[in-house]
């Protein structure tokens, strides 16, 4: 998407069509229709309010007992198998979260299907299922995302280009087959800095993966506008030099490899444990932006790019947040604090 | 039956009233700090505002004014991480702050440990931990760890990757008697179910007690592959390690 102030396009990977996506269900779109059935409202394009069913099999997990309810799972089970209104119905949920993602400005839409099963076989019939359908429903590309390279391999070949190239998501030292996979496909890839038998330890450690993996892809003929480094963001909440590794990386591979790749990251990782999430996000992608980065996987409907690029004094909340992203509130103290006092907002 | 008002320390008092919601902990805990001496509700009050110098200079003393270490331990340092724990259940602190509190624990206990060992006294036992092969995700399972060191257990950490006889190997070893495994993607999940019939071949099932967690996984694939506990989070983590922990001893 289009940046204001920002001289090159910022590409947006969306990441809501996963079926890891939770919703709690003290949450008010999780609710019970006249009958009493449990379903999940949601709202259409077109602005419609629709209900959506919520299956058995999900209602007897102990998730579900404990509050958390898989929403995009729900609506892939009943619209690959539910009843004819319940299909219809996870039908039209997808459509709602694609026609959202689009909306909000996503490039890509990354489909991930892991949690639908355990069982390889399911997850490659929903993956095909999946990709054949949200093709159908999208203008954009899909990212077709797995932590099974024969998944992966599904939903490339279910997926006609029609919305344009696809992207893999994604290579790395433990899986460099999947560069060969991005060449045959004629796709985008995501390659992360992750090593063959460990995550990398700080900055260096991302900078050597990423070089080896970038170095790879040219050689192998992947053109460096299709290539989209993911240099690990990892958790601000678990040790505060975490944001500082992620970031020094980003500069450090920008300069080291040139304007021609793309440099992404899974934009939310940054704030798992700490409340008020959003300010944390947005800190975290204006620091990695600045660093050189013009790419997120991220839920551009959470956190607008647009707002969160805004140039611009950043508020009081981002001030904060990033004084915790680059590990200067020890334990986020002063962030947690003035969330407690509702000054955040 | 023991009182509210029967808690010295205000700082105790307070977050009993503020943050305990069920009945069956609010009468444990007011049952605890009610007997527990001043000196270690102090304590539990440093370990619950995460103040680890406090916790230090406060252990410290106790030990110096003649309280038994594993009465420190257990009603100051324990005490203290237990409202933690149910804070952090219910969402009303959060992961740095749980760390800061672990770290307080830790500066107690650096004064309880060589007693304790000295004196010959097993302390919460020893937990393996390690994510599974495969994967190389390691951050679940680190602050799982930090969590169970600043509960008081000591930690095998495998790290990463760990094949099936790496886990049997450690359990061999060392005698450990609880065991975690952790997995972050689906595709790497059967291997926990791969490494519990490892032991089951090996003959070495009886002799472990397997706890599993990580996002994808749920109580039920838990139940399935015939784990003997899951944790949601690092604070469940802990909690199942305790329970395996006393059901072995």
């Amino acid at each position: 998407m289009k940046i204001d102030g920002m001289d090159r396009a910022f590409m947006v990977i969306g990441e809501n069509v996963h079926t890891t996506r939770a919703l709690l269900r003290r949450n008010k779109r999780v609710t019970t229709d006249a009958d009493g059935a449990d379903v999940i409202g949601y709202v259409t394009g077109a602005g419609e309010q629709r209900f959506l069913p919520i299956p058995e099999v999900i209602k007897a997990t102990q998730d579900f007992q404990e509050g958390r309810v898989k929403h995009f799972k729900a609506a892939l089970l009943q619209a690959m198998s539910g009843t004819a209104g319940a299909q219809a119905e996870g039908i039209g949920y997808i459509q709602a979260i694609v026609d959202k993602q689009e909306a909000a400005g996503a490039d890509y839409l990354d489909v991930n299907v892991d949690e639908i099963s355990l069982k390889k076989e399911e997850q490659i019939e929903a993956m095909q299922w999946l990709t054949g359908r949200v093709q159908e429903m999208a203008s954009r590309p899909l990212s077709i995302d797995s932590s099974d390279i024969d998944v992966i391999a599904a939903g490339l070949a279910a997926y006609d280009g029609r919305n344009g190239p696809a992207m893999l998501n994604s290579a790395s030292m433990e899986r460099p087959t999947a560069l060969d996979m991005a060449l045959q496909f004629g796709a985008a890839v995501v390659v992360t800095a992750s090593g063959a038998s460990a995550m990398p330890d700080g900055a260096h450690g991302r900078v050597a993966n990423a070089t080896t993996m970038i170095e790879a892809a040219l050689e192998k003929g992947i053109p460096a506008k299709d290539i989209y480094l993911d240099p690990l963001v990892f958790p601000v909440s678990v040790d505060p030099e975490f944001g500082r590794h992620c970031l020094d990386a980003i500069r450090e591979i920008r300069q080291r490899h040139g304007p021609d790749i793309h440099i992404t990251g899974g934009i939310s990782n940054a704030s798992f444990g700490v409340p008020a999430r959003k300010y944390i996000n947005e800190a975290f992608l204006r620091l990695a932006v600045e660093a050189g980065a013009d790419s997120g996987i991220m839920d551009p409907v959470q956190n607008d790019p647009n707002a969160a690029l805004a140039p611009g004094t950043p508020s009081h909340a981002i001030a904060l947040a990033t004084d915790v992203v680059l590990g200067r509130d020890p334990d986020c103290k002063a962030y947690i604090k003035a969330w407690r006092k509702k000054e955040l907002a | 039956m023991a009182e509210l008002s029967d808690v010295q320390n205000q700082t105790i008092r307070d977050e009993i009233e503020e943050y305990l919601e069920r009945p069956e902990e609010i009468a444990r805990f007011i049952e605890l700090f009610a007997r527990a001496k001043p000196a270690l509700q102090d304590i539990a009050a440093a370990i619950i505002e995460g103040d680890d110098d406090a916790t230090d200079s406060l252990t410290a003393q106790a030990l110096a004014d003649g309280i038994e270490a594993i009465e420190i331990m257990d009603d100051g340092l324990i005490g203290g991480m237990g409202i933690v724990g149910i804070k952090f259940r219910e969402n009303f602190v959060f992961v740095p702050e749980v760390l800061s509190c672990a770290r307080a624990m830790r500066a107690g206990m650096a004064h309880i440990e060589p007693i304790l060992s000295a004196a010959g006294v097993e302390k919460h036992g020893t937990v393996i931990m390690g994510t599974v092969k495969g994967d190389l995700h390691d951050i679940g399972k680190n602050l799982c760890i930090m969590m169970l060191r600043g509960s008081g257990f000591d930690v095998i950490d495998l790290g990463v990757d760990v094949a099936e006889d790496t886990f049997i190997d450690a359990v061999e070893e060392s005698g450990a008697k609880v065991l975690g495994m952790s997995a972050l993607l689906t595709t790497t999940m059967p291997n926990m179910g791969r490494t519990i019939e490892a032991f089951i071949d090996a003959d070495l099932r009886d002799a472990v007690q397997i706890m599993v967690g990580g996002a994808p996984v749920t109580q039920e694939f838990s139940d399935d592959m015939g784990a003997d506990g899951y944790g949601a989070d690092a604070l469940s983590c802990v909690a199942v390690a305790k329970e395996l922990m006393s059901a072995v001893s």
